[in-house]
């Protein structure tokens, strides 16, 4: 194949002859553009290396559908210890399910709800037999709707505790404090 | 094809240093990167609020109990609709008893309402500046907050309080350096 010069190719092989006039430009400015790759692959570094460094490879703490959490300001981070998911008349520990909040709303009272203190407790038993050289650090975590009412909250607050889980964390989605003010 | 030149190269027949890069799997490369961590991306930001549920260990007889003078409490009661009390208790003892008229700042964001209470957060602040019992960066205790709420609040409310509870920092010496956390521990009332 003979060598030739580089030059223009796109289209060439149409063979029109308006093609051929809009191709070459004359007086127009022609279909085909230069793209700088310099500025290019700089742009596509720097949108690698951002996504990386916001990237989390430890993924997302599943929320409950339908469930809206509170939003606050002075938060701490996550850790990973077990769920316990209060949304609509359901309580869930880890996805399974740990009891119903409607006799509390019913009698209007806090009370123990058996089924999350069996679960929770059997999950501390667990713990301790897994780890029996450690201290068991008693966290739980807690997602529970905005709408929820306060004698649910302390109920599984007191559950939660009871069964040997004293630090309860509630879930929240954070605010920033600039957006605060 | 982009053109990397790594220098050197020399004459005769030495093999050149020049090499080029292809810039079309490069691309297709970085695109693909950017396309997964797109999809991965995690754009809400969950957090918690720490709450304790200081529950007694069980009584052991063998060992005797020092008696100890019991601390300041700060009780914040959110019962009535518009004012909160702030009561410092030592025991059963009431030491003071401030009213703060309740303004709840409420924004919509999204699904959620979210609660806050400023003027709360600002006395609850100044409250432990005049008679917070643990301010030393040395003394990790923190000063006790306790809830009382009652039954019918929704939690978005619990949560307001809690924050501007948490709005009071301090600093806290965790060992070499210094940070500034919340100065209160906040737990429910049980009644």
């Amino acid at each position: 194949m003979a060598i030739t010069a580089p030059t223009r190719r796109l289209m060439h092989h149409v063979g029109l002859e308006f093609v051929e006039k809009k191709i070459q430009g004359h007086g127009k400015r022609p279909l085909a553009a230069g793209l700088s790759l310099t500025s290019m692959i700089d742009f596509l570094v720097v949108t690698v290396v951002f996504l990386l460094m916001t990237f989390s490879a430890s993924g997302e703490t599943p929320v409950a559908k339908g469930l809206n959490m509170p939003k606050a300001e002075n938060t701490l981070d996550m850790i990973d210890a077990p769920i316990v998911v209060v949304v609509g008349s359901q309580i869930l520990v880890d996805g399974g399910p740990a009891g119903n909040t409607r006799p509390i709303e019913e009698s209007d009272r806090m009370q123990r709800i058996d089924e999350l203190f069996n679960l929770l407790k059997a999950k501390r038993e667990l713990w301790k037999q897994t780890h029996p050289t450690k201290d068991f650090p008693g966290v739980v975590l807690l997602q529970i709707d905005q709408e929820v009412k306060a004698v649910i909250v302390k109920s599984v607050f007191q559950t939660a505790a009871f069964a040997g889980f004293p630090n309860v964390s509630f879930m929240v989605n954070n605010l920033p404090k600039s957006a605060a003010h | 094809m982009g053109g990397v030149d790594v220098g050197g190269g020399g004459g005769g027949k030495r093999k050149s240093l020049d090499s080029e890069i292809n810039m079309i799997p490069m691309i297709d490369l970085l695109m693909v990167t950017i396309s997964f961590l797109l999809i991965t991306a995690v754009w809400t930001h969950m957090a918690r609020i720490n709450a304790d549920a200081q529950v007694p260990g069980p009584p052991r007889p063998d060992v005797e109990q020092e008696k100890t003078e019991p601390e300041k409490q700060l009780h914040i009661e959110m019962r009535e609709e518009e004012k909160f009390v702030l009561v410092w208790k030592q025991g059963s003892t009431t030491v003071d008893s401030i009213d703060v008229p309740r303004k709840d700042v409420v924004t919509q964001e999204g699904a959620v309402e979210v609660v806050r209470f400023p003027d709360l957060a600002d006395k609850v602040a100044s409250e432990w500046k005049a008679k917070g019992q643990h301010s030393n960066p040395t003394d990790r205790k923190l000063d006790q907050a306790i809830l009382h709420t009652d039954n019918k609040t929704e939690f978005k409310y619990i949560i307001g309080v809690i924050d501007a509870v948490y709005g009071t920092h301090r600093d806290i010496q965790l060992g070499p350096k210094t940070e500034k956390l919340p100065a209160f521990n906040i737990t429910f009332a049980v009644n």
